[in-house]
């Protein structure tokens, strides 16, 4: 399914009218209950009888259904003074007012039975960090439409709002470029070519093929009684790559008015907007298999999103490109860090040294060997001038980077054998993610002389970003 | 003393010798509780007086090695009000240094439970966007507390730099 629809000429533009979501909403949303039914009295259906599960999960269903319509037929959302509102509730009344200055980003997802009706939900991402609001389920292109027009108003609240009496929320552009509007168009786009290699490269797949042979050996030897109990974290394995190959599926950043544009699934396809304000700071990832093809993956920290783990193998929303080489990455990041749209071949983003790689990276001393002798040779760290970025890890490398302007807070932390090598770890706090920097082992002085410089460029970026 | 946590630029302010009492007391409560209990078991049974004696000796050498401990700990926390930042050191065994820019707190919590208003002290607590921060300065005299929180507030809206 391709993306950006035309704009359906019928559809009124969104405005003070209350309007209704999709009539199909409740058949969408009852839909899985319908699977269940038909799933669980296949037998019973098929010889043409209707059994008590049957008559009794019919009763439910249609319960639901006319709860679904009376649900529908109350929903009603529409734009009033600045506000969005969503007014629900059959017995009792709600109405959820939704700022459109305090919107951040909103995202477009289509669940599987969704996308086969062409409709999607919207779902609204507040300063507060919480989703808050949702619309489900809209026709794709109302959609579309709806986020346009919020995110056109939010802007033109934003500019109207006289400077200086302006919440101090992120997000909001310098004054000179809020009138300047960026092309949307594609940065970066993932094939599925690049997606399976790297899903069969990754450590979890030489783990399995070991774990496999193992198998066959044990297998040979002992017979099922071994190798049965094996087998659920066999199937396991492969859910979480498959899982991976359809969350990561059809992979596209593209850049837009709001922010970067991230868009991936296969039969749940997800639109996010990463407000470039917010993001904290990005982590490049390689792991060793993919370091020889010159493959990396990217994450990046935005206030409000939280951890994000991935540790069931699904896809992050703290991902911006699972893999890709690491020349695009790298530009991906610096677009990123830069926290602000590209302007047209302008003067200013020169002076923002953005580049992690241009960071001059220098390894903790020898002597800290006795604290990590493996990791010792991984490790490494520096400070520019707008960035500080560490390094670490053998398995996958990560090199973390988060601009001065963003640090919440600097730690010093010296444990006792660090303090008998003289040794000590500077640590810089940021919100909640992927990212955390982390200059370890590095000498006494150095880490002091770091903090001290640290504070100092903070101030300054915190000031520069105040006064622009 | 040492170079890496020297104070910046002006004196750390030590906390109050108050917090080391409440410390004090709570080690004494906690060794003297279990003691107590560890002679009950003995004298009702269950315990054999072979185990009972070493363990007892064990909670002796625990109260005296808190003791000192407390002592030390109490004495290296230190905290020092910049134009624009707040240093904050403590830790006897693992030390620590905490730079909390004044723009980036979130808010301000003073804490004080019973033990601590009996010895009048309180705990001020600094929280930023990021949960990492771990900036607390406890032990403070109740009336320091307050000007340490009014400051902070203060400071932090006329500084605050969002996200």
């Amino acid at each position: 399914m391709s993306e950006p629809e035309p704009v359906a000429p019928a559809a009124a533009p969104v405005g003070h009218e209350p309007r209704r979501l999709s009539p199909m909403t409740p058949l969408v949303r009852g839909g899985i209950y319908l699977v269940a039914l038909v799933a669980t009295t296949w037998d019973d259906l098929l010889a043409g009888r209707l059994g008590p599960i049957a008559l009794t999960l019919i009763a439910v269903l249609a319960a639901g259904m006319v709860a679904g319509y009376a649900s529908w037929l109350r929903t009603k959302y529409w734009i009033e003074d600045d506000e969005l509102r969503i007014d629900t509730g059959v017995i009792s009344h709600q109405s959820r007012r939704i700022r459109v200055d305090r919107l951040q980003g909103i995202d477009i997802v289509q669940p599987f039975l969704a996308r086969l009706f062409g409709l999607a939900e919207l779902k609204m991402d507040t300063a507060g960090g919480s989703r808050e609001g949702s619309l489900a389920f809209l026709p794709l292109a109302e959609a579309h439409q709806v986020r346009e027009s919020l995110l056109a108003r939010r802007d033109a609240v934003r500019r109207a709002a006289p400077a200086g009496t302006e919440p101090p929320v992120p997000g909001a552009l310098p004054a000179a470029q809020r009138g300047w509007q960026p092309p949307d168009h594609d940065i970066a786009a993932l094939d599925l070519r690049t997606l399976v290699l790297s899903s069969l490269l990754s450590l979890g797949t030489i783990a399995a093929v070991a774990g496999a042979a193992l198998l066959g050996v044990a297998f040979a030897f002992q017979g099922m009684a071994v190798v049965a109990p094996m087998v659920p974290v066999v199937v396991g394995f492969v859910l979480v790559q498959l899982r991976r190959l359809s969350g990561y599926h059809g992979f596209t950043v593209s850049q837009t008015s709001a922010g970067l544009q991230v868009r991936r699934g296969l039969f749940e396809r997800t639109t996010q907007t990463i407000t470039l304000a917010r993001v904290q700071g990005v982590v490049v990832s390689e792991p060793l298999l993919w370091r020889r093809l010159g493959w990396a993956k990217l994450d990046v920290s935005v206030a409000g999103y939280g951890g994000g783990a991935e540790a069931e193998g699904g896809p992050s929303a703290t991902t911006v490109m699972p893999v890709a080489p690491r020349a695009v990455v790298l530009e991906l990041a610096r677009h990123l860090l830069r926290g602000r749209p590209t302007l047209p071949v302008d003067d200013e983003q020169g002076s923002l040294q953005v580049d992690p790689d241009a960071v001059p990276l220098t390894s903790p001393p020898r002597r800290a060997r006795w604290l990590d002798p493996v990791g010792r040779r991984f490790l490494a760290a520096g400070m520019g001038a707008d960035l500080v970025v560490s390094r670490g890890g053998w398995l996958v490398r990560r090199t973390h980077a988060v601009r001065h302007a963003r640090v919440q807070s600097l730690r010093i932390r010296q444990g006792p054998v660090q303090r008998r090598l003289g040794l000590a770890d500077l640590v810089l706090d940021s919100p909640p993610g992927p990212v955390s920097v982390r200059l370890q082992h590095r000498t006494q002085a150095e880490t002091r002389e770091l903090l001290e410089a640290a504070v100092v460029l903070g101030r300054k970026a915190r000031l520069a970003a105040l006064e622009g | 003393m040492d170079d890496l946590f020297a104070p910046p630029g002006t004196p750390w302010r030590r906390v109050s010798p108050a917090l080391g009492r409440v410390r004090r007391i709570v080690l004494a409560g906690v060794v003297g509780g279990l003691a107590v209990a560890v002679l009950l078991l003995g004298w009702l049974g269950p315990l054999p007086g072979l185990v009972t004696w070493p363990v007892l000796g064990l909670l002796v050498l625990v109260l005296v090695g808190g003791w000192v401990f407390v002592g030390r700990s109490v004495a290296r926390w230190g905290y020092a009000e910049r134009d624009e930042d707040l240093y904050i050191t403590h830790g006897a065994w693992v030390r620590r240094l905490v730079v909390v820019p004044y723009g980036r707190m979130q808010y301000v919590d003073v804490h004080a439970g019973p033990l601590d208003r009996a010895f009048g002290v309180a705990t001020v607590r600094l929280h930023t966007a990021s949960p990492a921060t771990s900036a607390h300065v406890p032990g403070l005299p109740a009336d320091e507390a307050a000007r340490l929180r009014d400051r902070l507030t203060s400071l932090g809206e006329a500084q605050a730099a969002g996200l």
